[in-house]
């Protein structure tokens, strides 16, 4: 299927030989070869299993040299495993080096063209798809100018812009989003959420683990060549966390569903019990959305004592504490009769109009005098993305008309 | 030969990349594509001029010496300026190779491809040259001309070889560019560019090595065609295109062995 990535006892090992240097000189195999220094060998994967789904977004985390963008590369096939076999469908693109290749004395718009089909576009698809990648690098005229004088800025926004205008069917990222500044960094992650939501398999090598349970459903925590750990990317982040700080989890920490059960977090008489909250759309979880797009809320429940009086409630809430909104089925018109086995409620939204930045939202369910049977604060944690920045918490679309004034073209 | 295939699947790619290649090379100087007119038309000049009031050398067949010597520089140009380029362009290309991911053959024959490019440049040049001598009179203008793009095949074949096997190399032996500059140079003097094989007067061991030059059928079958107006014997074609062939072949197994650590040395 389109997207899928499979690891199977994959090993990769590099391999040099003389004392420091990494290429041999033709001098040294030619008159050397009696006491040829015995190749060194570097194991940078060590029998590592894993599978990406279609549409999913898995990040490796671990250390520096535990080797995090072996992998990467590896499933973009630009190195081959020495034992093991990689199987990956569809057509990948690999943001490692953003700009890398673009050769300084030719223009943006050839660089572009390169570039792209390098990426698997034809001609005439670079052509098509060039003013929007203008326009996503913010170059202007500058586009017809040699890239080598480019600001560093422009290089990686070009960079970036071509690489996301291939429409790949698999993402390959390795700390890139690490390179710009603030806002060229949440543009980039408003573009790759719109793109999670069509459904592109992400593969996100960082350190920012903020940015990896955030962004990633699953993780990969690789150790010296070998998998750690792999779950979903709270446990996984909260176990490398705890390796990184020297203090080893215990493994139920990862196989278990987390649920960070602290005072003041989680209350209720557990008559119901709330199991998970996720935000989904186009099918799958996420936990970036972009600004104005459709949404569901939905919420899995167990029943361990039915009852008939009882509320579903979302509250919606800023990072900063700032209340965002409020709704529950009461307020929707829905009179409880039964509830007695096990399901799901969710809530959808037409759109999303809130401002970029970090959303947390509570849920609850409850009867209708306020009784909680199980109330979870922060339950979810949601980041909105958007292509502006805006001040407050309200991002709607909207239209400006006007008589009298003269605009230009921006 | 799936280096070929896999270069033959990214022909747009590669047209685009040769592209690059020559913009490259003259956006930067003021007379941009002009040099590549320029370079062989001032390169004949100076060898007008030295050749013919300096020195003068005498080879049977070989009048007038300075047009005798470009028709022998042309493809000998083309070949030594692709392998000496070629071996740096997948260092070059590094970057490409190791972020962006994309097949390595192709580099070899964009630097291939751009050099023949230069050549074909140059040939109008030759023409002009020839056409000059024919009408004053010093030499006759050899009609055998047209059967120029068989006697160029040859060379494509064993410049692609070359590069094909240098490139690869030149990853896994940061020194062999400098090799590679001083076995063009004994090459230079050991194929009949300056001089004519049934010219020379040699001891015979010094003879029947300079024979064994597989280069040797090319600068000859090239010259005779665009030069002396014979056409070469069927001997000669089948040796000069068997070098080609065998060159390609080579190349493609030095390249095909080397190909797969090429990402990890770049």
């Amino acid at each position: 299927m389109k997207g899928a990535i499979r690891f199977a006892g994959v090993r990769k090992v590099f391999r040099w030989r003389g004392p420091r240097q990494r290429a041999e000189t033709l001098k040294g195999a030619l008159f050397r070869r009696g006491r040829r220094l015995p190749a060194r060998e570097h194991v940078a994967l060590d029998g590592v299993d894993f599978e990406v789904a279609p549409g999913e977004a898995v990040a490796i985390i671990g250390a520096n040299g535990s080797g995090k963008s072996t992998c990467l590369k590896l499933a973009g096939g630009i190195l081959r495993p020495t034992a093991g076999t990689v199987a990956v469908e569809g057509r990948v693109t690999a943001l490692i080096e953003l700009g890398a290749g673009f050769h300084p004395e030719i223009t943006g718009r050839e660089n572009v063209l390169i570039n792209g089909m390098l990426l698997g576009l034809t001609r005439a698809e670079v052509g098509a798809r060039m003013p929007e990648i203008v326009r996503f690098a913010e170059l202007g005229d500058f586009i017809d100018q040699p890239v080598k004088t480019y600001s560093s800025g422009m290089y990686v926004r070009l960079g970036f812009a071509v690489a996301v205008a291939a429409e790949p069917d698999i993402l390959l990222i390795d700390e890139v989003l690490a390179v710009g500044d603030e806002v060229f960094t949440r543009r980039c992650l408003d573009r790759l959420a719109r793109m999670r939501q069509r459904g592109v398999t992400m593969v996100l090598v960082s350190h920012d683990l903020e940015l990896v349970t955030a962004f990633a459903d699953r993780a990969l925590y690789l150790e010296r060549g070998r998998v750690a750990a792999a779950g979903p990317a709270d446990a996984v982040v909260a176990r490398y966390r705890s390796d990184a700080a020297g203090l080893a989890a215990p493994p139920e920490a990862v196989r278990a569903p987390v649920r960070v059960v602290e005072e003041g977090r989680r209350w209720g008489n557990g008559d119901v019990e709330i199991l998970a909250v996720e935000a989904v759309a186009g099918g799958g979880p996420l936990k970036v959305l972009a600004s104005g797009e459709p949404c569901t809320l939905r919420i899995r429940y167990l029943v361990h004592r039915p009852v008939t009086d009882f509320v579903f409630g979302l509250a919606w809430h800023r990072a900063d504490g700032t209340h965002v909104s409020g709704h529950n089925t009461e307020l929707a018109g829905l009179a409880p009769l039964r509830l007695a086995a096990s399901g799901e409620v969710s809530c959808s939204y037409e759109s999303v109009p809130l401002a970029p930045g970090d959303y947390l939202v509570d849920a609850a369910v409850h009867a209708r005098d306020g009784l909680a049977y199980d109330y979870w604060r922060d339950a979810l944690r949601l980041r909105v993305t958007g292509a502006v920045e805006w001040p407050g918490v309200w991002a709607p679309a909207q239209r400006w008309r006007s008589e009298g004034p003269e605009w230009g073209a921006e | 030969m799936t280096a070929l295939g896999t270069v033959w699947r990214q022909r747009a790619l590669v047209a685009v990349l040769v592209r690059r290649e020559l913009d490259a090379r003259y956006r930067a100087s003021f007379l941009g594509f002009f040099w590549s007119l320029l370079n062989p038309l001032l390169l004949l000049a100076v060898y007008a001029v030295v050749f013919t009031f300096i020195f003068s050398p005498r080879f049977p067949g070989g009048e007038p010496y300075p047009l005798f010597l470009f028709a022998g520089l042309l493809p000998w140009l083309f070949f030594s300026g692709a392998v000496l380029d070629g071996s740096l362009t997948l260092v070059d290309n590094g970057p490409l190779l190791a972020k962006v991911m994309c097949p390595p053959e192709i580099f070899p024959a964009v630097t291939v491809l751009s050099h023949l490019v230069h050549h074909l440049l140059a040939l109008p040049i030759l023409l002009a040259a020839l056409a000059a001598a024919a009408l004053a009179g010093l030499h006759t203008f050899p009609w055998t001309i047209w059967l120029l793009p068989l006697a160029l095949l040859p060379w494509l074949l064993a410049a692609a070889g070359a590069v094909l096997a240098v490139s690869v190399l030149a990853v896994h032996f940061r020194d062999l560019r400098d090799l590679v500059g001083h076995l063009l140079n004994l090459l230079f003097f050991a194929s009949p560019i300056i001089y004519t094989l049934d010219g020379l007067e040699l001891p015979g061991p010094l003879e029947r090595a300079l024979a064994l030059n597989p280069l040797a059928s090319l600068v000859t079958v090239y010259r005779d065609v665009v030069f002396t107006g014979r056409v070469p014997t069927p001997g000669a074609w089948a040796t000069a295109a068997a070098v080609g062939a065998l060159a390609l072949w080579l190349g493609a197994a030095v390249f095909t062995h080397g190909r797969e650590t090429v990402v990890e040395a770049v």
